[in-house]
C-alpha cells in the first residue's frame, strides 16, 4: 500500500517534574514561554486593549447624549443593567453564528461589557459638576459647549479614569472566558491544561498568575494616570 | 475655579485619546478582516481534543509549507459543533473519524464491515453533499470503555458486557457519545448496558473523573497515553466491535479541492499515510504526558519525514 | 447530515420552546445553581462583611478595602476556579471558594464605606450619650450603613450568579451544565439556560431589595444611599 514507515523523531522527553506532575515546573515555563504563554499574554493584551479602546469610543458619544438628553440614560441605563446579568460564556456562544469564529466574536461580547461599565461612570461624572459652577459659567456668558468642554469635562475625568480604570481591569479577566470559543488568550492554556487525564498545574498556575499580574499592572497604571491628569482630585475619590 | 493651562491640557488629552481610541479600533477591525491571497484560504478547523490538535498541525503546516494558505480555527469543540462550523462555512476542512462518519453524522445503524468497507461508504455518503473525503491515515483511534483497575477488581469487569453486574453507574463521555451507535447508544444495544447515568463531559478528562471517583466507567480513546502500559486503567473488551473502524480521514469541502487541485490533495494525502499507531502514539504521549506543544511535534515529525 | 446551528430571531423562539420543554431539567440546574451561589454568598457576607465593618469603624485600611474591589473584579474565573481545583478537587467546595473569592470584593468596600461614612455628628451625639464604641457601632453605625451594605450583597449576588455557569467545566453544575454543553443541547438549550440565569438574577436582586426593605429601620426607609454629603476638593 504505502511506501516505509515514518520517521519518528525524539520530541523531547518531559522532565520529571513534568511527568511526575509536581506542584510547579519552572523548566516547563521556561520551555514554554515562547511558543504557549508568551503569544497568549500578547493576545490577551491586544484583546484587551481593542476592546476597551472601542468601548470608550462609543461609551463616549453616548453619554454626551445622554448628558444632553436625559430621557436616554433610563433606557440606557436597563440595557446596561441587562447585559450585567448575561453570562459571558453564553454570550460569546450566542454571537458565533453572526461572526464566526473569530476575534469579532470575542471583540463584539468584549466591547459590549466595557461599554456597560463605562457609560455609567462617564455620565456620573459630567453630572459632577457642581450646579453653583455651572450656574457660575452660565452667569459669565459661556455657550452650553463652552460649558461641557472647559467646565464639565474636566470636571468628569476622575470619573471616566476610574471607569477606564475598571474597565480595563474586568475585561482582562473576562477575556480568559474567551477562551472557551476561541483559542486566544491566556484561559487558552488554562482550559488546555484542564483538559489534560490530570489537569496540568503548572500551566494552570502560569496562566493564571500572567493573567492577574496583567490586571494589576493595568490598574497600577491607571493609578499613576490619574495623578498625572488630575493632580487636584485628592485620594479616594475615584 | 479651574485655572486655563489645566483646562487646555485636558481637553487636548480628551481630544487625544478619543481619536486614538477611535483609530485603534478601527484599525483593528480592519487588521480583524482576512487578508486576501491568491486562491482561496484553507481554514482547518479541529474537534476539542489533543489527538485532533496534533492533526489539525500537521495538515496545516504541511500545507504552509507548500505555499498553501491557511486559516486555523482550533478546538472548535464536539463532532456536531465542528459540522456545524463545516456546514456554514466558518471552515472548509477538518479531520474526522471514519466510524463517526457514517454512525454519527449519517446517523447510520452499523459502520462498513472492515476499514476499508467504513471508508468507502464514509466517501460515498459525503460526495453528494459536497465534501470530499481525502485518503485514510494508517491508525484508527476507536472509542473504548475504561475503568479503573480498582474498579475493574471489584466488580471482576473484563469486556463492556460484564457491565451489567454492576448497579446503576455513572459513565462519563464526550456529549455525542450518548447517542452513538459507536458508544452508549451501541453498547445498550448490543450489550444490554442499561443501568447507566450518563455525565457529560464539559472540559475535565475522563481521567480526572475516573481518579476523583466521580464517574464509575468512562468513554476514552484508544490511543490515550493513559493507557499505554503500565496503565492505571483497565480497558474493557468490545467483542462485538460496537465501536466500529475509525482512521482518520480529512473531510474537506469539494470546491476547494477543486480550486486547489492536485498539489492540495498530494501534500494533504503524504501527511495522512506517514500517521501509523506508533507515530500517532508518539505523538499523544509528547503531547499529553510530556507537555509538549501539538503545534512543535506536528513540525518537528513534519520535518523528520521530509513533509516541512 | 447534522444541522447547522444557525442564529437569528429564531434562536430565541427556540430558546423559549427549550424551556418550555424540560421545566423539570431546568428548575433542578437552577435549583443547584442557586445553591452553589447562595452558599458562595454565605461564605462572602461571612468573610467580608464582619471585616469591613470593624474596618470602617476604626476608619481604617481604606486602601485594603478598595484594592480589594478593584483586584477582585480583574481575578480572572477561569484562572480561579482551575486553580482552587488543583487543590481542593472537582466539585461544589472549589467552585463555591472561588465564586465566594469573587464576590468578597464588592460587600467589603461598601462594607467599610457604609460605616466609614456614616454622619459624624451622629456619631459624636452617640459618643456624647455615653454609647461605647461597639454600642455605637450597633445600634448607630450599622443601620445607617445598611443601604451600602446591602448594595454590595446585591451586587456581588448577581456577579456570582452570572459567574456561576462557567464552574460547570469543573464539576459545579447547575445551570452552566447545559451553557457549556452546546453539543448536547443546541444553542438554543444555551439560549434558554442563560434567559433562566438572567431570570434568577433578577429574581434574587428582587428578593434581596426585599429584605433589606425589612432589616433598615423604619425611620429610613425611603432615605438615600450613603451618609454624608458629596466632598467639595473639586473646586
Amino acid at each position: 500500500m504505502s511506501g516505509p514507515g515514518p520517521v519518528i523523531p525524539s520530541f523531547g522527553q518531559g522532565s520529571s517534574c513534568v511527568t511526575g506532575d509536581h506542584l510547579f515546573c519552572w523548566d516547563w515555563v521556561r520551555q514554554h514561554w515562547s511558543d504557549t504563554l508568551g503569544p497568549a499574554l500578547v493576545q490577551h493584551l491586544e484583546l484587551t486593549f481593542i476592546a476597551v479602546a472601542i468601548g470608550f469610543a462609543l461609551a463616549f458619544p453616548l453619554a454626551l447624549l445622554a448628558h444632553r438628553f436625559r430621557l436616554l440614560e433610563q433606557p440606557l441605563g436597563v440595557v446596561s443593567a441587562l447585559l450585567y446579568t448575561i453570562p459571558s460564556v453564553a454570550l460569546f456562544q450566542f454571537l458565533i453564528p453572526f461572526t464566526g469564529l473569530t476575534t469579532t466574536t470575542v471583540e463584539v461580547a468584549l466591547v459590549a461589557y466595557t461599554l456597560v461599565m463605562l457609560f455609567p461612570n462617564i455620565v456620573a461624572g459630567l453630572r459632577s459638576a457642581p450646579p453653583d459652577v455651572l450656574e457660575a459659567a452660565h452667569g459669565m456668558g459661556l455657550t452650553s459647549r463652552q460649558v461641557l468642554w472647559s467646565v464639565e469635562l474636566p470636571l468628569a475625568v476622575p470619573a471616566i479614569i476610574g471607569g477606564l480604570r475598571i474597565a480595563v481591569v474586568s475585561t482582562v479577566a473576562i477575556a480568559t472566558i474567551a477562551a472557551f470559543v476561541l483559542p486566544e488568550g491566556l484561559g487558552y492554556p488554562i482550559f488546555l491544561a484542564l483538559k489534560e487525564p490530570t489537569p496540568f498545574k503548572t500551566e494552570i498556575y502560569s496562566a493564571a498568575f500572567l493573567a492577574v499580574a496583567l490586571a494589576l499592572c493595568c490598574d497600577a497604571v491607571f493609578v499613576v494616570l490619574r495623578r498625572v491628569l488630575v493632580p487636584w482630585a485628592r485620594k479616594g475619590l475615584a | 475655579m479651574i485655572r486655563k493651562h489645566t483646562r487646555r491640557a485636558v481637553k487636548a488629552a480628551f481630544a487625544i485619546s478619543l481619536g486614538v481610541a477611535i483609530v485603534i479600533g478601527l484599525f483593528a477591525a480592519v487588521l480583524a478582516r482576512p487578508a486576501h491571497s491568491a486562491g482561496p484560504t484553507i481554514i482547518i478547523g479541529t474537534k476539542n481534543f489533543p489527538e485532533e490538535f496534533i492533526l489539525g498541525q500537521l495538515y496545516k503546516q504541511a500545507l504552509e509549507a507548500k505555499g498553501f494558505a491557511v486559516s486555523y480555527k482550533e478546538n472548535i469543540g464536539s463532532t456536531e459543533l465542528t459540522q456545524s462550523a463545516l456546514t456554514s462555512g466558518k471552515i472548509n476542512m477538518y479531520p474526522e473519524y471514519t466510524g463517526v462518519i457514517v454512525q454519527v453524522v449519517f446517523h447510520r445503524n452499523k459502520s462498513g464491515a472492515t476499514a476499508a468497507a467504513t471508508y468507502k461508504l464514509a466517501k460515498q455518503l459525503l460526495a453528494p453533499k459536497g465534501y470530499t473525503l481525502l485518503n485514510p491515515t494508517p491508525f484508527f483511534d476507536t472509542d473504548v470503555v475504561v475503568v479503573t483497575n480498582a474498579t475493574a477488581k471489584k466488580y471482576g469487569l473484563k469486556s463492556i458486557a460484564d457491565l451489567k453486574k454492576v448497579g446503576n453507574f455513572k459513565f462519563g463521555a464526550f456529549p455525542e457519545c450518548k447517542t452513538r451507535n459507536t458508544c452508549l447508544v451501541g453498547y445498550k444495544k448490543q450489550y444490554g448496558i442499561t443501568n447507566v447515568t450518563f455525565v457529560p463531559l464539559a472540559g475535565i478528562s475522563v481521567y480526572s473523573l475516573l481518579d476523583s471517583g466521580k464517574i464509575v466507567a468512562g468513554d476514552g480513546f484508544s490511543t490515550d497515553p493513559p493507557l499505554a502500559k503500565p496503565s492505571k486503567y483497565t480497558v474493557l473488551a468490545d467483542p462485538k466491535h460496537v465501536t466500529g473502524f475509525q482512521n482518520v480521514a480529512p473531510i474537506v469541502s469539494t470546491p476547494i479541492v477543486k480550486t486547489l487541485g492536485a498539489k492540495f490533495t498530494s501534500t494533504v494525502n503524504a501527511v495522512s499515510a506517514k500517521l501509523t499507531l506508533p507515530a500517532i502514539l508518539a505523538m499523544n504521549k509528547a503531547v499529553i504526558v510530556d507537555k509538549q506543544s501539538a503545534a512543535s511535534v506536528a513540525g518537528k515529525f513534519l520535518q523528520a519525514n521530509g513533509l516541512k | 447530515m447534522t444541522i447547522a446551528d444557525a442564529a437569528n430571531a429564531h434562536t430565541f423562539v427556540e430558546a423559549i420552546h427549550f424551556i418550555g420543554d424540560n421545566p423539570g431539567l431546568l428548575a433542578t440546574k437552577a435549583l443547584e445553581q442557586l445553591a452553589l451561589s447562595g452558599a458562595a454568598l454565605l461564605l462572602a457576607v461571612a468573610v467580608a462583611l464582619p471585616l469591613g465593618v470593624v474596618l470602617g469603624h476604626f476608619h481604617r485600611g481604606s486602601n485594603l478595602a478598595i484594592g480589594t474591589s478593584i483586584v477582585g473584579r480583574g481575578l480572572p474565573s477561569l484562572a480561579l476556579i482551575a486553580a482552587l481545583l488543583t487543590v481542593l478537587g472537582i466539585g461544589f467546595v472549589n467552585n463555591m471558594v472561588a465564586l465566594a473569592v469573587l464576590g468578597t470584593g464588592p460587600i467589603l468596600t461598601n462594607s467599610f464605606d457604609g460605616v466609614d461614612r456614616v454622619d459624624r455628628d451622629a456619631v459624636e451625639a452617640a459618643r456624647g450619650m455615653g454609647m461605647t464604641g461597639s454600642q455605637i457601632l450597633r445600634r448607630v453605625e450599622l443601620p445607617l450603613a445598611v443601604p451600602l451594605i446591602f448594595t454590595g450583597i446585591r451586587v456581588s449576588a448577581v456577579t456570582i450568579l452570572a459567574t456561576a455557569p462557567i464552574a460547570a467545566i469543573a464539576g459545579g453544575g447547575g445551570l452552566g451544565d447545559i451553557i457549556v454543553n452546546q453539543a448536547s443541547y443546541r444553542l438554543a438549550g444555551v439560549v434558554g439556560a442563560s434567559l433562566c440565569v438572567m431570570l434568577l438574577s433578577a429574581v434574587v436582586f428582587l428578593a434581596l431589595a426585599g429584605i433589606q426593605v425589612a432589616v433598615t429601620p423604619r425611620p429610613l426607609r425611603g432615605s438615600r444611599v450613603g451618609g454624608s454629603p458629596p466632598r467639595k476638593e473639586m473646586l
